[in-house]
């Protein structure tokens, strides 16, 4: 068989390639499979958490803000714990981010509250001197798209098996039944957290406005 | 001496040359000697090259082989009987022995981690952090404080600890007769740390009032006799009992941190994990240094 092989370059070629694929494959695969597993504990983004996840990369955040606190002490102090490579399993796409403008913000959930959320999305000034972050005051007027993020939520669950429950399935009439039954409770809380009376006003007419659903995404980066 | 030695002397001379103009045309400070350093091995690279080149096209063109053939040939070509080269033979057993430390201790001992480096550098710059200002002055306490307050708790307390104008609690005026009086009329448990928290009601009128302006007052002096009900459980002079009732006097910083507070202005996260005990120590010391 190695006679044959070394009469025949191309074949030779391609074994050297498989030979050294295999390889490769054992050693890297494995290590990548595990690290991209959920961490424990790590539950899939809720439809609101989508649709402010939605806002947060049309307002482009992530021009200024990473999500990626890495192993240093500098950053541990200032952040909060370094993150890990399974808690962005549910990120599609993930937002790192590569410029600190801001402050990271994957743990802002542990520090800030919405209420803080509120009057730092309405003018950062106000709670924080000297923020060169910009006023996103259309945000407390613009409605969130919600019907997106759950078309994004049953598109995972269908395409990557990501753990949504049974009542997350396509069809106009199952989206109805959740707005009601789930988004707009979760809206309402997190808008009352935010004690502001315009918003909450907001919610119990229906509307979910941008800068409820981008709180409760930022809420849930802990 | 043939022409090709006199070509690459000749092109060994022009590379030094050249090293030595371009030394000059960019002014190089030669009172450094690294620079000197830098030279001399730029003119010892061309005259090495000129010198190994020409050894061994010399070699090629002089050289006759000779020696005992082995006597296997392939498609005609021989080769000559030689001795193991002795530099090669030692530096292969040295790989091997290398190889099985490696394998076998070197690897799974030294292996590099990132997350071990971290933990070793914050578990040494903590030690040493507590060892440093396990006594620290007052001074020293609370310009950390200070430090510490800034980056994790002026987002929503303020600069100055003025609670942004209620989004937060306001630490220059401390706790108001107002808050005390709010706290009395619908209990408390807002830190979560003491069992059964405080009752709504414990006193009404003019008796919460007496009580409200004792507390507000941070417990200084003589306590009016109707501070009675609340010395109960927050001890005769306002201090406190372990696992009872917090302390009137001041704010008890540690229990915040470590719980996170829900109370009349809002909720305020928890901060456990994120200080050392001197750390807590300081900004304890920071915030109830803040009423004026």
């Amino acid at each position: 068989m190695f006679h044959w092989l070394e009469k025949n370059p191309f074949f030779f070629a391609v074994g050297v390639f498989l030979t050294i694929a295999f390889a490769g494959a054992v050693t890297i695969l494995p290590n990548f499979a595990q690290s991209a597993q959920p961490i424990k504990g790590l539950k899939p983004y809720t439809v609101l958490q989508l649709a402010g996840r939605g806002v947060y990369i049309k307002d482009n955040c992530l021009s200024c803000h990473s999500q990626l606190i890495r192993p240093f002490k500098a950053e541990t102090d200032r952040y909060g714990q370094y993150s890990l490579s399974g808690e962005y399993a549910y990120d599609r796409p993930f937002l790192w981010g590569s410029r600190r403008i801001g402050p990271d913000l994957h743990r802002v959930g542990n520090y800030r509250t919405p209420d803080w959320h509120a009057n730092h999305m309405w003018e950062p000034t106000s709670v924080v001197p000297g923020s060169v972050m910009p006023a996103y005051k259309h945000q407390f007027t613009n409605i969130a798209d919600v019907e997106t993020a759950y078309a994004e939520a049953v598109t995972v669950k269908t395409a990557f098996n990501v753990p949504y429950g049974d009542d997350i399935k396509p069809g106009r009439a199952a989206f109805d039944a959740y707005y009601k039954a789930k988004v707009l409770p979760a809206a309402l809380k997190i808008a009352k957290q935010m004690k502001n009376k315009d918003l909450i006003a907001q919610v119990q007419a229906g509307k979910i406005p941008e800068v409820v659903a981008l709180v409760a995404y930022l809420d849930r980066l802990k | 001496m043939n022409s090709f030695i006199v070509k690459g002397l000749a092109f060994a001379v022009i590379l030094m040359i050249a090293t030595i103009v371009v030394v000059q045309k960019m002014h190089i400070d030669l009172s450094d000697p690294i620079n000197w350093i830098t030279i001399l091995g730029a003119l010892a690279i061309a005259g090495l090259s000129f010198g190994v080149s020409a050894k061994y096209l010399a070699q090629m063109q002089n050289d006759t082989a000779s020696g005992e053939l082995a006597e296997e040939n392939w498609d005609g070509i021989g080769e000559y009987k030689n001795e193991l080269p002795a530099g090669w033979a030692y530096s292969f057993l040295g790989v091997m022995i290398w190889g099985l430390w490696y394998f076998f201790l070197g690897y799974p001992l030294n292996a590099f981690s990132q997350i071990g480096q971290y933990n070793e550098e914050v578990n040494a710059y903590n030690a040493k952090f507590e060892a440093v200002h396990k006594n620290a002055d007052a001074a020293t306490l609370k310009d950390m404080g200070e430090s510490i307050f800034l980056v994790q708790c002026a987002p929503c307390h303020g600069e100055t600890g003025d609670g942004l104008s209620g989004k937060a609690e306001d630490f220059t005026k401390g706790r108001t007769k107002a808050t005390v009086l709010n706290i009395i009329k619908n209990g408390q448990n807002a830190l979560g740390a003491f069992p059964g928290g405080m009752p709504p009601g414990m006193a009404s009128g003019a008796a919460a009032e007496k009580a409200a302006e004792y507390v507000a007052s941070g417990c200084k002096g003589k306590a009016p006799a109707e501070f009675g009900v609340c010395a109960g459980c927050h001890g005769a002079t306002g201090a406190g009992t372990p696992n009872v009732a917090p302390s009137l006097k001041g704010y008890d910083v540690k229990t915040a941190l470590a719980k996170g507070k829900t109370g009349a202005i809002g909720m305020m996260p928890s901060f456990a994990n994120r200080f050392t005990p001197v750390q807590e120590k300081a900004l304890d010391s920071y915030v109830n240094s803040l009423k004026q």
